[in-house]
């Protein structure tokens, strides 16, 4: 139906995690976990999605002992985001 | 939480929760201004000491070094203490958010304006304190007016009653204007912004 939002960004667990990251500098894994209640295996799967077209970063590290996930956002997910915010808009209000 | 066949009203639903659920805790800043905050009232309380009861102590001279030696004693433990305070704090940290990373900026470029505002005053003639606290009085209202948390903002602002006042006092009273001006810019902001509520 809504065919020119982006289908990557058009995803209630993708986009919510876009979101977050476009609030922020960098985002651990756990609190994207927390914050989403989504399944461990399925944010990986959406973040893979997400790096993939290049809109997230991964940086995988160790703290205090312990792997590490780190998540920020790219320019190109930035400006996928604002297209997005500018589509959805465009339905909300069709006139403008 | 999946589902692909969003409307646009559930679309902005679901931006609006993940970023309005994004409220970040300022409270750890707390202690570093309390860090800041006593350890420089410390060095400005010795200065006033040294400069209104240590009349012996001549030429004069000698006695700035030593005013000079406990300041740069009292920031170089501030510094050891705050290395270790916030690689402690970066270790429960799981939001790095942007205005995290413009505060850091912000006192990372305010740091050395102390060292080269003291310098320029040295080298002038001037006692520091009023172009210090005029320093201290940008960054902190600054900080304040970024995390919206007003009584920062109000210290900071104070910094800049406290550095004109400086200006009409003598010297050694000019340290006691300088430990009121850190008690009421940083220590009671502090105390408050730890005790606050988010």
């Amino acid at each position: 139906m809504y065919n020119d939002l982006d289908p990557l960004l058009h995803s209630q667990l993708r986009l919510a995690i876009i979101s977050m990251l476009v609030a922020s500098e960098k985002v651990e894994f756990t609190h994207i976990q927390s914050e989403t209640k989504a399944a461990a295996g399925n944010i990986s799967i959406q973040i893979k999605k997400l790096e993939e077209a290049g809109y997230i970063k991964v940086l995988k590290s160790y703290k205090n002992n312990y792997p590490n996930t780190m998540l920020s956002i790219t320019d190109k997910g930035v400006k996928a985001f604002e297209s997005y915010v500018n589509s959805l808009k465009k339905y909300l209000n069709p006139k403008k | 939480m999946e589902k692909n066949d969003l409307t646009p009203e559930e679309s902005f639903d679901v931006i609006n929760k993940a970023i309005a659920n994004f409220k970040i805790n300022y409270k750890e800043s707390s202690k570093v201004f309390l860090l800041w905050g006593w350890m420089l009232t410390l060095a400005s309380v010795s200065n006033f000491i040294l400069l209104k009861f240590v009349h012996s102590m001549e030429p004069w001279v000698l006695k700035g070094y030593v005013i000079l030696g406990s300041w740069a004693l009292f920031i170089l433990i501030g510094f050891i203490i705050m290395y270790f305070m916030v690689r402690r704090m970066n270790r429960t940290k799981k939001v790095h958010s942007h205005i995290d990373k413009f505060i850091d900026y912000l006192w990372w470029v305010t740091a050395p304006s102390f060292i080269i505002a003291t310098f320029i005053c040295i080298k002038l003639g001037i006692a520091p304190p009023p172009l210090m606290l005029l320093v201290a009085g940008i960054a902190t209202t600054t900080t304040g007016l970024v995390i919206k948390f007003r009584p920062l903002t109000i210290g900071g602002m104070s910094f800049f009653v406290f550095s004109v006042a400086a200006t009409f006092v003598t010297n050694e009273y000019m340290a006691l204007v300088v430990s009121a001006a850190l008690i009421c810019g940083y220590l009671i902001p502090g105390y408050l912004l730890k005790t606050a509520k988010e």
